[in-house]
């Protein structure tokens, strides 16, 4: 029905799964009282990450502006995984949902995922191995290739039959990528916030220790998309500073198949990106399927 | 987050605060907020982030916000033809008619939404006090907007000389009380108010988004964890609040 009122065909296939668009929420920034908002726009549903047991997160301050960008400390507050799949339902707006998950061993992850494993309304999961704001277990425990390389497979094996993406930090990321598809993913979110501090010079206290999101990092996003969809097969998903819909054909050009809006939704009306992006691929007389990539071909 | 683009219609200067006044139409509860900026993308992405305010009054064609100007966000407010501004957020005050006199108190810039608050309670024919406390005479100059208001100053410079607090020992007897400030002072206002009356208070917290989505915004609980201030608040019942 899009393809018809836009001329161009907005469609991507993900791992399988066909996205009508290829945007969607980055994990964390799509509450459910904003869904009305984004009608249309996404090609899937990503809700805020889910971890085996309840979480009250960080206490405030949690949120602080930089330039072209905020740095945040939520630490992953969520109800637990029970309560999570209760509310899920809130999500089911008719397109595939995918499922962030995190957790502080490797135990949590499998547990989490043979949990998911034979909900029928989640058709893809996605391993936070690189939330900022969380310690895992007081060290950063998917912090290098092996351990992404025994998340992952434990994952694998506890979900055979849903596809699973990787979503890695910036740190290593290529070596991180390719550990994480020959453990067995098959696909990556490549990238999250970045570790970021703000001071309180007045206070003289740390204002927020947490991750910078937001355009800021768009060129760091963009680089590791670009490095790691180069080296690996399976699909990446591009996340990072997306902030208008020429950026979403930037990171898809880069070797993006999906595109993830996080921090912009916050600033800006996502159906004015999705529009934007379409007018992009109608001048360039393009559809999105078509961008996947072709930087790498040139 | 869809953001609509309003012209300045008047801008006053009130002591160390600004009020301005832009055209809207729909319903505005009092107590609820706009997330408000001068631009986004294209034109800007820094200052990034839009910032909440309380609405200051709302007649049903003319939108006011008070602020002050703490950086570069609310100085670019400050001067800006026209802004950009979404549409009314969060859950507003409770009233309740029935529980008579009731007090209104502010601090400091927390005085926003009580201007509001008393044009809704005047409709309702409820009767009320505003108690307003301030860090000096410079920022007390907006208690002008509020006939027989009683005003208190930090440094002594207007009015009785101390906190909103000082401004009364009578919190208990009325019916319900309505605040908005610094977290302190709704703490103390928590701690004042009858076992029976209601409290309800309007928390100033800083957000990212404004929606929901980003859990930027919290207060903490009774009984542990997190709400948001924007969805869920920003006013909330005392009792909620673990202060």
């Amino acid at each position: 029905m899009r393809e018809q009122t836009t001329g161009v065909d907005l469609a991507v296939e993900l791992c399988g799964l066909t996205l009508e668009t290829p945007l969607m929420p980055a994990s964390g920034t799509l509450s459910r009282e904003a869904l009305g908002e984004v009608e249309g726009v996404y090609g899937a549903m990503l809700p805020k990450t889910t971890t085996p047991a309840a979480r009250a997160g960080n206490p405030p301050p949690r949120v602080a502006e930089t330039p072209a960008g905020m740095v945040n400390s939520i630490g992953l507050q969520n109800p637990g995984v029970e309560r999570f799949l209760r509310d899920l339902d809130a999500y089911d707006v008719g397109v595939p949902v995918l499922v962030s998950v995190a957790g502080d061993t490797v135990a949590d992850f499998r547990r989490l995922c043979e949990r998911l494993s034979g909900d029928e309304r989640i058709s893809a999961i996605e391993l936070n191995l690189s939330c900022p704001n969380v310690e895992c277990g007081g060290q950063v425990f998917c912090a290098g290739p092996a351990s992404v390389e025994e998340v992952v497979a434990a994952s694998r094996a506890a979900v055979p039959g849903k596809p699973i993406l990787a979503k890695l930090t910036n740190e290593g990321v290529v070596e991180n990528a390719r550990a994480a598809e020959s453990a067995g993913a098959d696909g990556l979110t490549i990238m999250n916030t970045l570790p970021a501090l703000t001071v309180d010079a007045r206070a003289r206290k740390v204002l927020v220790r947490g991750g910078l999101s937001g355009p800021a990092i768009k060129p760091i996003a963009l680089r590791a998309v670009y490095d790691v969809s180069n080296v690996v097969d399976v699909p990446v998903v591009g996340s990072g500073g997306v902030t208008s819909g020429t950026d979403v054909a930037e990171f898809m050009l880069a070797g993006a198949t999906a595109v993830q809006v996080g921090t912009a939704s916050f600033v800006r009306d996502p159906q004015e990106i999705l529009h934007e992006f379409t007018t992009y691929l109608k001048e360039n007389d393009l559809n999105a399927a078509e961008l996947t990539g072709a930087l790498h071909s040139t | 987050m869809k953001f609509h683009s309003v012209k300045v219609e008047e801008r006053e200067v009130l002591g160390n605060y600004t009020l301005l006044h832009y055209r809207w139409e729909g319903p505005v509860d009092p107590g609820q907020f706009v997330m408000a900026r001068t631009a986004g993308y294209p034109t800007t992405l820094d200052p990034f982030l839009a910032r909440p305010f309380s609405f200051y009054d709302y007649d049903g064609e003319v939108a006011s916000l008070l602020f002050e100007v703490r950086g570069r966000g609310t100085a670019l407010l400050d001067l800006a033809p026209t802004i950009e501004v979404t549409a009314p957020l969060g859950k507003g005050f409770r009233i309740e008619p029935a529980r008579g006199r009731v007090a209104l108190l502010g601090g400091g810039i927390g005085v926003a939404p009580l201007k509001i608050l008393g044009r809704y309670l005047d409709a309702m024919r409820v009767p009320y006090d505003v108690l307003l406390g301030f860090a000096d005479a410079e920022s007390a100059v907006v208690a002008k907007e509020f006939p027989g208001a009683r005003v208190a100053t930090m440094d002594g410079s207007a009015g009785t000389h101390g906190t909103v607090m000082d401004t009364t020992d009578t919190l208990r007897d009325y019916g319900a009380l309505y605040a908005c400030g610094p977290n302190p002072m709704l703490a103390a206002v928590k701690l004042a108010a009858g076992e029976d009356s209601l409290c309800q208070l309007s928390v100033e917290e800083r957000m990212g988004c404004g929606n929901g989505s980003c859990n930027g915004c919290v207060v903490p609980v009774h009984g542990g964890g997190y709400i948001r201030s924007c969805v869920e608040g920003p006013v909330f019942p005392a009792e909620v609040l673990a202060w």
